[in-house]
C-alpha cells in the first residue's frame, strides 16, 4: 500500500441503517406529532385497580378510627340488659306470689327456728356458766379479777365484769347443790371421807 | 346525591355524627385522592395504604381544619405529604446503583393495564422523569384541574412559581413524548 491515495478511495457509508429510515422520519414529521398538544390528550387513568378497592379502604379506615366497632358490642349489652331486666321482673313477681300463698307457713317456720335458736343459745350459756364456775372453784374470785384492771383494756374489763356478774348466781346454786349432796351423807360417812383426805397445808396460809 | 362540604364538616365536628361524617368524607373524596396518590406513588398496594393513612389523619386532626380553606385543599395537602413520605421511603430502600427514573418507569410498566395506549404510557413515564415539584404541580393542574391558588396552599409555593413550573413540566413532557413515540 505504498502508493495509497485517499483521494482515489471510494466515498462509502459503512454503518448499518434501519429499513425505511427516511420514510419513517418523513412520516413522523408529517403526521402532526410535531404539533402534538398535551392539552388535547384524553385524561385517563391507566393503572390497574383491585376489586372492591374503596370498600376495603373504607372498612380499614373505619376499623382504625372508630374502635367504636364497639357499636355492635354496645347493642349486645343492651340486649343483655333487657333480658336481665325481664328475668328480674318475672323472677320477683314469681317469688312475691309464692310468698303471699305460703306466708303463714313460713312465719310458723321462722317462729320454730327462733325457738330452736333460743335453745342453742341457752346451751351455750350453760356451757359458759359451767366454765366460769370451774374458774371460781379455783379461788379466782371476782375481787381477784378486778385487780387485773390496770393490765387490761377497758373493753376487756367490761366483758370480764359482765362475766363475773353472771358467775355469782351460778356459784350460789352450785353451793346449794353441794350442800344438798353433803347432807345426803351420814355422819359416819363424812368422818370416813375426812380421814381418807389429806390436809392441804397451803390452804391455811391463804385462809 | 352529592353531599356538600359544609354538611361533611358539620357532621365531622359533632362527636355523635362523626362516623357518618367520615363515611361521607370518604365517599366524596376517595376517588380523587386515590388517583392523586397513585400517580405519585404508582404502586397499587402502597397507594391504598397511603389513602387509608390520609383518611385516618384527616379524622384524627379534623379539629385543626379551619373553615377558611376548602376541605379538598386540606385533604390534598395531607394526601400529598403522605405520598411524598412513601416515595422518600422507597428511594431510601432503593439500590444505590439503580437509576430512579428507570426504577419508576419499570413500576409504571408493571402497574399499567395491558390495553393501555402507548401515548398514555409515555405520558406517565414522562411525568415520572420530572423533578418532584414540577411533577406535583403538573398532576394537580392537568388531571384534577385545581386552581393555582389552591395548589399554592397545598404545596406551599407562590402562584407565579407554580405557573412557571407547570409551563416547564408541560414542555418537557411534550418533548419526551415526541422523542419516544413510535408509530
Amino acid at each position: 500500500m505504498k502508493d495509497f491515495d485517499l483521494e482515489k478511495l471510494e466515498r462509502k457509508n459503512i454503518y448499518k441503517v434501519p429499513e425505511n429510515l427516511f420514510e419513517n422520519i418523513q412520516g413522523k414529521v408529517l403526521s402532526g406529532l410535531n404539533d402534538f398538544d398535551l392539552e388535547k390528550l384524553e385524561r385517563k387513568n391507566i393503572y390497574t385497580v383491585p376489586e372492591n378497592l374503596f370498600e376495603n379502604i373504607q372498612e380499614n379506615v373505619l376499623n382504625n378510627v372508630l374502635p367504636a366497632k364497639k357499636a355492635p358490642v354496645f347493642k349486645l349489652n343492651w340486649g343483655y340488659a333487657v333480658a336481665a331486666s325481664l328475668a328480674l321482673i318475672f323472677g320477683a313477681t314469681f317469688v312475691f306470689n309464692n310468698d303471699n300463698s305460703k306466708g303463714t307457713d313460713s312465719q310458723a317456720t321462722v317462729a320454730s327456728n327462733n325457738q330452736e335458736k333460743k335453745t342453742e343459745s341457752e346451751i351455750a350459756y350453760e356451757t359458759l356458766k359451767s366454765d366460769l364456775t370451774s374458774v371460781e372453784n379455783n379461788n379466782q374470785t371476782v375481787v381477784n379479777q378486778s385487780d387485773n384492771k390496770s393490765f387490761a383494756k377497758d373493753e376487756q374489763n367490761e366483758g370480764q365484769e359482765t362475766a363475773t356478774k353472771t358467775v355469782k348466781p351460778v356459784s350460789k346454786k352450785e353451793e346449794t347443790q353441794v350442800n344438798e349432796y353433803l347432807d345426803s351423807f351420814s355422819n359416819s360417812e363424812i368422818t370416813e371421807l375426812a380421814s381418807n383426805s389429806t390436809q392441804d397445808v397451803y390452804l391455811d396460809l391463804y385462809n | 346525591m352529592k353531599i356538600k362540604d359544609t354538611e361533611i364538616i358539620s357532621l365531622m365536628q359533632n362527636p355523635r355524627t362523626q362516623e357518618k361524617g367520615v363515611r361521607a368524607l370518604m365517599d366524596a373524596y376517595q376517588s380523587r385522592l386515590y388517583w392523586h396518590i397513585r400517580r405519585i406513588i404508582v404502586d397499587g398496594d402502597l397507594a391504598q395504604d397511603t389513602l387509608q393513612e390520609t383518611f385516618i389523619k384527616a379524622y384524627q386532626n379534623f379539629h385543626q381544619f379551619k373553615n377558611d380553606s376548602q376541605l379538598y385543599t386540606w385533604l390534598y395537602r395531607i394526601a400529598t405529604n403522605e405520598a411524598l413520605q412513601q416515595v422518600n421511603k422507597l428511594k431510601k430502600m432503593q439500590k444505590t446503583d439503580e437509576d430512579p427514573e428507570y426504577y419508576m418507569q419499570n413500576l409504571v410498566a408493571d402497574n399499567t393495564e395491558g390495553d393501555a395506549e402507548e401515548i398514555q404510557l409515555l405520558l406517565q413515564n414522562a411525568i415520572q422523569s420530572l423533578p418532584e415539584k414540577q411533577k406535583l404541580v403538573f398532576m394537580m393542574r392537568y388531571y384534577d384541574d385545581l386552581p393555582y391558588e389552591e395548589i399554592s396552599k397545598i404545596v406551599d409555593m407562590s402562584v407565579g412559581t407554580l405557573k412557571t413550573n407547570y409551563h416547564y413540566a408541560k414542555q418537557k413532557i411534550e418533548e419526551y413524548i415526541k422523542e419516544n413515540y413510535e408509530r
